[in-house]
């Protein structure tokens, strides 16, 4: 019954979002403030609670145990712990739409109720943001449906969640990468509504910016989790693989931090308006086309959901005719828009125009990644891969380009370019410190990678201008944004973390039997394999394994395991991870070889944990930008 | 900005859009059709009953199903490949890392389609011609590889890639 | 395969006294180790949705993993050991498309994509 209730007040939002598109399409161009407006804002928050609701009695549903509907039934399971039950809503496609929808809702509620009463883009901003809601609802009612029930009935018990999602952190993982996602739906549609608006006077960007600094934090946190629990919990010790559904994840991350660096330009020196709206749209066409490549099943990948072309294609109308209407708006209005300030090479906009255009490049290189396979498979059906190789190479120079500019940005001026004298030694010193410091990595490793020592040269170049700027600051009393330093610290560290993981990280393949011990190298002297059990856990079975390591002179226990699930008959590594400061000592168990003996993969990750200590530098940095409001 | 600018911004995403639609569209099985034509690696093996096989041994329309008795999928096909024989299509089988004692049991029970079954325990003959798993079926036209299909043969799959092939083959000759 | 077998292999969990410890893929070089597991994460596992061989325990990823110790051992170079898997299980196979054919489109456009727009944006400094 309560299914019921939930799916019909789902039903009743769409007949409420449909109502608010009819009622107001004959008001579009009316600018005044009125009764009517009133209405059909009561009536959006009116449908917007009704989605929250009906997610809520769906939650209920869900912790309850209520196997009559077929999504609950295969998807969770009695023996799971509230969170997983709570969290197993999200483990597949119906219900993730489902929360996607929810969030939508929440920063539309949200948005809409902070803009001022008579804020004269109020109306088409809520048009723009019930269409969006009112497609995606469709979407999940029309194609994707959990309220569906078992019928006449239902299971007894259901099927679990797929093992690997339960975790915490994958538990938390979508709806921070959904919120992130999501987020720039405020920007999208409130920049859709001012070119439509059509009265170029008005402030707009500061109307929107903690929006989506938030919405940034989301998708950044979002992302991050996703890398570390890849490396985890998938077992092959890896943190990126530059698969597709990472690709779609990471280009409107891209977008977006353009889109921050363009709106401070635009809201501190009046250019770069058309970039920043641009970008603002791009975003969440982005993440639109992000939802089609994952719930189509068009590209293979480990992360998609089931291949069904229905919902690809229903997605593909639905978010081609959205990108369409907001990016057509845009190609028209841009000729009346009154900027006509030129960008003086230099000035702090031009260095951060050069960001822009980086990004917009690494944004078109990750399409062409995602899409290649799929033009050469359809002009002459032939398969390509396009791999880790091919990103790094292309970033790297990218990279290398960025951190230069940053450097330089560092020490320049709005509006006015400053002489090349005066910015010289903010240039030379951090340039200097940085190829001493590349140098002796090279000299005291050895080992040589182009690609690598481009991101250790950019990363400190990056570090060592704002030390430089922060030494200076403390000197000289020389302005210092501290938001945007922490952010950027973060981001050059990351590309020396990257490196240093690629360059000094190692792994061997052991095959060994219990009981017995091997050398490995001088760093690890001792590799015991001291046990092994078989032991049953309430919805798995599991290999236990006991290996002792000596290493680096410490005693180090490592407990890697391999998990079988009964109701799926799925198979889980368990990795085991022995970390300290500087590297993570990382243990998987393979198969068990004829003569008796198993198979380990023994990694050794150097700086790992610094990668997702530099991304979270990243998003601290932008709370510090959020909390200190004068910053941006 | 410009005319033609403008013009992009709208044009780039309608042209992207179609082309997503046409992929999504685009028949499973039409994706099957294009292989790029190889020869037939060269290799010196016995069958299950010992007796030698050649690269050369394969001359004519051979249809190559790779299969082993630990594999649960060609049990599936079987009865296809079956009455392939039965309408003389002629079948060579390449038993893929197995024993010829499980092997030969496995054929005894199940009876056997394939006029004979190349030996392959390590998998050597199956890695050249790039077998990623059993089953796995290859056709092969006068010692060139020109079509191969992981999986299961069905009956779908051999109307639309392999009967055409054979056909065409065949009118020319 | 692994299905099955995972039952029975934990009920022939035995401690035997015999040495089978050793270390899979040893070198004498270390750059050709490097080497090695460099090549084996460019290989695509034939048989996954995705990922390469290095992070697969596929049969499949295994055989070519042991053959790609061989050719490296050997003394085969990179570009060799890319082909010989090419001309196998297809291109697919390798995650770094060759520069070749329509491969220079994929390679050359982020650049040439860049230094456009860069003109467009600098050429009226208006935007």
């Amino acid at each position: 019954m309560i299914g019921e209730i939930s799916h019909f007040l789902s039903l009743s939002a769409v007949v409420i979002f449909c109502l608010i598109l009819i009622f107001n399409f004959f008001f579009i161009f009316d600018k005044t403030h009125s009764n009517q407006l009133s209405l059909s804002l009561r009536m959006f928050n009116q449908a917007c609670w009704l989605v929250f609701i009906s997610f809520g009695m769906y939650v209920y549903l869900s912790i309850n145990d209520d196997f009559s509907i077929a999504y609950i039934a295969s998807h969770s399971n009695s023996q799971l712990p509230i969170f997983y039950k709570i969290s197993s809503i999200w483990s597949a496609h119906e219900g993730s739409m489902f929360l996607w929808i929810v969030f939508l809702t929440v920063w539309s509620i949200l948005f809409i109720n902070s803009l001022h009463r008579n804020h004269p883009l109020k109306r088409i901003t809520l048009l723009m943001l019930s269409l969006i809601i009112l497609g995606f609802l469709l979407f999940l009612l029309l194609t994707s449906n959990p309220f569906e029930r078992i019928l006449p009935f239902g299971a007894i018990e259901g099927a679990d969640i797929n093992p690997v999602l339960q975790d915490p952190a994958l538990a938390i993982h979508p709806p921070m990468l959904y919120l992130g996602y999501v987020g720039f739906v405020i920007s999208f549609s409130f920049i859709t509504a001012y070119l439509f608006h059509g009265n170029f006077e008005l402030e707009w960007e500061k109307d929107i910016k903690n929006w989506s600094l938030v919405a940034w934090i989301f998708l950044t946190i979002g992302i991050t989790l996703g890398s570390w629990w890849a490396y985890y919990e998938l077992g092959w010790g890896g943190y990126w693989f530059w698969d597709p559904v990472e690709n779609v994840a990471l280009m409107p991350w891209l977008a977006a931090t353009a889109f921050m660096h363009s709106l401070y330009a635009s809201s501190k020196s009046n250019v770069l308006k058309t970039w920043t709206m641009f970008l603002g749209i791009l975003i969440f066409a982005l993440s639109l086309f992000g939802a089609f490549i994952v719930r189509s099943g068009i590209i293979d990948s480990v992360h998609s959901f089931a291949n069904d072309p229905q919902r690809g294609l229903y997605l593909l109308i639905f978010s081609g005719l959205i990108t369409l209407l907001a990016l057509g708006i845009f190609a028209y209005r841009v000729p009346s828009l009154n900027v006509s300030r030129f960008v003086i090479s230099g000035s702090k906009e031009s260095y951060l125009s050069m960001n822009n255009i980086l990004m917009i490049t690494s944004i078109f290189s990750i399409f062409l990644g995602v899409t290649y396979p799929l033009i050469i498979e359809a002009v002459n059906g032939e398969k390509v891969s396009i791999g880790p190789p091919y990103y790094n190479t292309i970033f790297a120079p990218l990279i290398l380009i960025a951190s230069i500019f940053i450097m330089a940005s560092l020490d320049s001026i709005w509006q006015r370019s400053k002489p090349f004298k005066s910015i010289v030694s903010s240039i030379i010193v951090p340039m200097i410190l940085s190829l001493i410091f590349t140098y002796v990595v090279w000299h005291v490793t050895a080992v040589f990678s182009i690609l690598s020592y481009i991101g250790i040269f950019s990363g400190s170049l990056i570090l060592f201008s704002y030390l430089y700027r922060i030494l200076s600051n403390f000197f000289y009393k020389k302005f210092i944004n501290i938001g945007s330093a922490v952010a950027h610290i973060g981001f050059g560290l990351l590309f020396i973390a990257i490196s240093f993981n690629s360059i000094l990280s190692y792994e061997k393949n052991l095959n060994l039997a219990p009981g017995e011990t091997i050398l490995i190298d001088e760093s690890i002297e001792e590799f015991s394999f001291d046990d092994i059990k078989v032991l049953k856990a309430s919805n798995h079975d599991v290999i236990s394994v006991e290996v002792s390591l000596l290493q680096d002179g410490n005693n180090i226990f490592l407990n890697p395991q391999k998990r079988k699930y009964a109701t799926r008959g799925q198979i889980t590594t368990e990795s085991s991870i022995h970390a300290s400061i500087l590297k993570d000592t990382y243990l998987t168990i393979g198969d068990q070889l004829e003569n008796g003996s198993w198979t380990f993969a023994l990694k050794i990750n150097y700086f790992i944990k610094w990668i997702w200590f530099s991304a979270s530098l990243m998003v601290m940095g932008m709370l510090i930008t959020i909390f200190k409001k004068k910053a941006i | 900005m410009n005319k033609p600018l403008r013009f992009l911004i709208v044009l780039l995403p309608i042209i992207i859009f179609s082309f997503f639609a046409k992929v999504l569209l685009v028949e499973e099985d039409e994706k099957f059709l294009k292989f790029n034509a190889k020869n037939l690696p060269s290799f010196e093996l016995n069958d299950l009953d010992g007796v030698a096989v050649k690269s050369q041994s394969l001359d004519g329309i051979k249809l190559v199903n790779v299969w082993a008795s630990w594999c649960i999928t060609c049990l599936v096909e079987h009865p296809f490949l079956t009455k392939l024989s039965d309408e003389n299509i002629q079948i060579v089988g390449l038993n893929y890392k197995d024993s010829s004692d499980k092997a030969n049991a496995w054929l005894q029970k199940n009876g056997n389609p394939y006029i004979f079954s190349i030996y392959d325990p390590r998998g050597d003959l199956a890695f050249d011609l790039g077998v990623t798993g059993a089953p796995e079926s290859f056709l092969l036209i006068d010692n060139q590889v020109i079509a191969h299909i992981q999986g299961e043969m069905t009956q779908r799959k051999w109307e639309t890639i392999f009967y055409p092939l054979i056909n065409k083959a065949r009118n020319t000759k | 395969m692994i299905k099955i077998n995972f039952f029975l292999l934990a009920a022939f969990i035995i401690f035997s006294s015999s040495n089978f410890a050793e270390i899979a893929y040893q070198f004498d070089d270390p750059a050709q180790e490097k080497r090695f597991y460099s090549l084996i994460s460019e290989i695509r596992c034939p048989k996954c949705t995705s990922g390469s061989i290095a992070s697969s325990d596929a049969p499949v990823s295994r055989d070519l993993k042991n053959k790609v110790y061989k050719l490296v051992i050997e003394g085969s170079s990179d570009k060799e050991i890319k082909e010989y898997v090419s001309e196998r299980f297809g291109v697919f196979a390798d995650y770094r498309p060759p520069l070749e054919g329509a491969n220079y489109i994929l390679w050359l456009s982020p650049f040439i994509f860049f230094f456009v727009i860069a003109a467009i944006f600098f050429s009226k400094r208006r935007v």
